[in-house]
């Protein structure tokens, strides 16, 4: 049950909707500034010689809050989107979520340790010690999808299916530690945890967001090179080996690709869940699964998205600000629901 | 002779602000991330120049009309630059610090005081207070009626020579898991104060078990309630925990109620008061003139 | 020319197969006959590169199988499985377009060769349809169409193995697929088929191989296969062996 909607309407429709959201992003916000403001502040940060008289304000509000915003958010939409394509190729299955590999909740572990543990270590020297939490999420993420992937190879196979259930027994554990460390967490340290748990896009820094972007670059220069091998993985991992395609180390590459795509993105903005559920499923409902198409398209949707999530979530409550990854569950909880009573799954 | 002294004071914060005022103007529009801060903000007069207040801010009711600029680890860049504040005051538990680091760029004047159970801590963060409100003197007044107050209540307690009371100081949900106020902790040191002891060993808020609340049998229990939509503490607690009729303390009626926002963000201008109410309940009939009731909201 | 030379299977400890032989010469098409667990599909697992044999070697045109590098052997052998397990709605055209993913041969030549595919697997009016929507066997048949369009148009060299390709279909589409195959061994290329089918076989193959237990018990034309004695011996089954009335082949009939 598809639209069957032809690529190039797909693209200039996601490009225009990407646009839009990073237009917006940067223009929208708890501070109201006018919209002459904003074009003249970018086109200002962009290098275009521009008279200054009252764009200080635009300026900063714009380039050093708005702007590496929009940047993690763009980066981050389109990771987890594209992990999300790469989960249901590699599990075959249009209900897979990234988060099935327990990099998501070795992340969250990750997070725990630094969060409960750090403050009573006394943390790190000075320079790291904003880094400390992305760290742990990351090598966290890396570590417990290590250790599921380890545990479904056998004799130079992997078993997809024993790495289903070892990510689902992975997660639980990862859980039980994780209440452990909330057991032992002081009141101040379960807020953050409980606030790092439900993902933002606030405080984002272009220091903090360039390893995010490097990953990013590379998932997404990656990715769409194996788009034909991943078509042809869907038919089945033996038809795919028979197409002459070397599935194991696709299947390698793929997983390594999903831990460190999601692993940076939850690293940078705490958990954010659906957004490698749904777009993935949504493109698919327009266009097919033709990966050449789903990859690119689910990269721009995911983006857009989450962006525009984002806008909602720091205007809804302004001057507060709602955690994005609240947002993403309303969004995404009652659209699987849907596909689940459609019977389309 | 009181007069006098207001007088002085009042003379004094004029001729300093006339120095400011020479300098930069004083700052009008202030943002306040810290219950207990906020309180503080408000007794030295200050409540005028708040703009903002952070969700622990709950204390006096007229702050709770103020915007919200949410959590205060979570704050919000952008949000609170709608208010266009000139000072952000708060703790060191102020976050996330790219926030902050923005705020700072953006030209607000970040103040971070300390958040510690500790009466120099205490001191210091009035007395900075003062300088930024131009009442240094009412602010060394109330540092000082604080310091007053506490050493009286503790020489009323240590004048009776009575062994302190063993005390457990409980903070639950609606009644259900109670956690007990260990060392560090605001609790414990209102416990102190007060005269009691504390009979929590360990550091923080732990869940502890009733079997382990009766081992310890408390001879006075403190208890606070985050639910505050109505339900007796009291009632609830032992509702939850009915084992707890166990103990000294419940067979001896002696039960202390506290507003659970004295237990976070420091110390607060409100403390004395809770000191004067634990210290009566658990040295009962001590002096004249404080036989109040339990409750102390 | 893919030739399996004394293959022998062990797997959990038992000997799956042991001992056997095979040929498949350019234009011929062999047919490998068994009861349930005789190890034929396991024998198509081994000349395929899908398992590596416990004794004995693979050898396509005289180099050994595991020393070919996937796309290039992709180029050159093609398998049908018995069943597909593809639950995700592509167009039926992208299912068989697949088949070309081994080639470099351009979009133009690609879109006649699976053009080509689809009149061979009699699939013309699934054309435009979702995969999720066909029968059983329409599904079997565009998959034939992938496997024919990976190695259209089936000359010298090339090689296409076939699990119980018409174990899903009605009476006609069981013929129209072996005729697609038979076609493509007439073109030559060579055949490996499995068939449940003894009268199937006896039709369209130009050689049999009858298991049993993991080993050959007989193999040469259907007439030197099919016989009463090796089928009641194989298969238990009690059996009268006629010539067919006009095409000659041996015709099973039970008794």
């Amino acid at each position: 049950m598809r639209l069957d909607l032809a690529p190039k309407t797909l693209f200039i429709t996601l490009g225009f909707a990407c646009l839009l959201a990073i237009w917006l992003s940067l223009a929208l916000g708890p501070v109201s500034l006018p919209m002459m403001d904003t074009l003249r502040a970018v086109l200002h940060l962009v290098g275009v010689p521009m008279a200054e008289d009252n764009l200080q304000q635009a300026e900063l509000i714009v380039g050093q809050i708005r702007l590496p915003r929009t940047l993690l958010g763009l980066a981050v939409g389109a990771v987890l989107a594209l992990s999300g394509v790469a989960m249901q190729g590699l599990f075959r299955n249009p209900l897979a979520d990234p988060g099935l590999v327990g990099v998501s909740s070795g992340a969250a572990l990750g997070a725990a340790v630094a969060i409960v543990a750090g403050a009573s270590l006394g943390g790190l020297p000075e320079p790291f010690q904003p880094y400390l939490l992305s760290i742990c999420a990351f090598a966290g993420g890396l570590g417990v999808t290590a250790i599921v992937y380890r545990l479904g190879r056998r004799d130079g196979h992997t078993s997809v299916s024993t790495m289903l259930l070892a990510g689902v027994a992975m997660t639980a554990l990862a859980g039980s530690i994780i209440g452990l460390f909330a057991y032992l967490a002081d009141d101040a340290s379960l807020r953050t945890l409980t606030f790092w748990n439900l993902g933002t896009l606030n405080g984002a820094s272009y220091a903090r967001l360039w390893p995010l972007l490097l990953v990013c670059a590379a998932v997404i220069l990656w990715l769409p090179r194996r788009a034909k091998a991943l078509n042809a993985l869907l038919l089945g991992e033996s038809e795919a080996r028979h197409l002459g395609i070397e599935v194991e180390r696709l299947k390698r590459e793929l997983i390594l690709c999903i831990a460190l795509g999601v692993g940076a993105a939850v690293a940078a903005a705490g958990l954010i869940g659906f957004i490698g559920l749904i777009v993935p499923h949504l493109v698919r409902l327009l266009t097919g699964p033709d990966h050449r198409i789903v990859l690119p398209a689910s990269a721009l949707a995911g983006a857009s998205l989450l962006l525009f999530a984002d806008i909602f979530a720091r205007l809804v409550m302004a001057p507060a600000e709602l955690p994005i990854g609240i947002v993403t569950v309303f969004i995404g909880a009652p659209f699987f629901l849907f596909l689940l009573v459609r019977g389309r799954a | 002779m009181r007069f006098t002294s207001r007088l002085i004071a009042i003379v004094t914060g004029l001729f300093i602000a006339h120095l400011a005022c020479a300098a930069s103007p004083e700052p009008q529009r202030w943002v306040s991330a810290g219950g207990a801060l906020t309180e503080w903000i408000v007794a030295l007069g200050g409540e005028s120049r708040l703009v903002g207040v952070d969700s622990t801010s709950q204390h006096p009711r007229s702050v709770k009309s103020l915007p919200g600029i949410g959590y205060q680890r979570q704050l919000s860049a952008e949000g609170i630059l709608t208010l266009r504040p000139n000072v952000l005051i708060g703790t060191e538990e102020m976050g996330p610090p790219p926030v902050i680091q923005q705020l700072r760029t953006a030209g607000v004047q970040v103040e971070v005081l300390s958040a510690s159970a500790e009466l120099p801590a205490l001191q210091a963060s009035l007395e900075r207070l003062g300088v930024l409100l131009g009442r240094e003197g009412e602010a060394r007044q109330l540092s000082d009626q604080f310091i007053k107050r506490l050493a009286t209540e503790h020489q009323r307690v240590t004048q009776l020579k009575r062994a302190a009371p063993g005390v457990l100081l409980l903070v639950s949900h609606a009644g259900s898991a109670p956690m007990v106020a260990g060392a560090g902790t605001v609790g414990d040191w209102l416990i102190t104060q007060a005269g009691g002891r504390n009979l929590a060993t360990h550091t923080g808020y732990k869940v502890f078990s009733t079997e382990a609340m009766s081992g310890l049998n408390p001879e006075v229990l403190v208890v606070s309630d985050r639910a505050q939509n109505g339900v007796q503490p009291r009632e609830a607690l032992l509702r939850e925990n009915p084992l707890l009729r166990a103990t000294k303390a419940l067979r001896d009626n002696r039960v202390v109620e506290i507003d659970p926002t004295l237990l976070v963000g420091g110390l607060g201008p409100r403390l004395p008061d809770a000191v004067r109410s634990l210290a009566d309940a658990f040295y009962p009939g001590a002096a004249p003139g404080s036989a109040r009731a339990s409750n102390a909201r | 020319m893919l030739i399996g030379k004394d293959i022998g299977i062990v797997r959990d400890g038992k000997q799956v197969l042991d001992s056997i032989e095979l040929t498949m010469a350019h234009g011929q098409m062999v047919g490998v006959l068994g009861p349930n667990g005789a190890g034929k599909s396991t024998l198509l697992a081994a000349l395929c590169g899908e398992l590596a044999p416990t004794r004995g070697q693979v050898f396509l045109d005289d180099i050994p199988l595991d020393q070919w590098r996937g796309p290039e052997r992709a180029r050159r052998l093609a398998v049908l499985p018995q069943s597909s397990t593809l639950s995700f709605a592509f167009k039926v055209e992208e299912v068989v377009a697949m088949g070309r993913l081994p080639h470099e041969s351009g979009q133009q030549r690609d879109a006649e060769i699976i053009q080509h595919a689809f009149e061979a697997a009699d699939a013309m009016h699934l054309l435009g349809r979702s995969y999720l929507t066909l029968s059983g066997g329409e599904r079997q048949r565009v998959h034939l169409a992938r496997a024919l369009a990976q190695v259209w148009p089936g000359e010298e060299g090339q090689v296409l193995l076939l699990d119980e390709p018409t174990s899903a279909l009605d009476p006609l589409h069981q013929h129209t697929t072996l005729l697609a195959v038979r076609a493509f061994a007439d073109r030559g290329g060579a055949v490996m088929v499995i068939l449940h089918d003894l009268n199937l076989a006896a039709r369209y193959c130009d050689r049999l191989l009858l298991l049993s237990q993991g080993l050959a018990y007989v193999s040469g034309t259907p007439q030197q296969v099919l016989t009463p004695d090796a089928l009641m011996s194989v298969f238990g089954l009690d059996v009268l062996v006629q010539p067919h009335p006009e095409r000659g082949h041996p015709l099973v009939i039970t008794r």
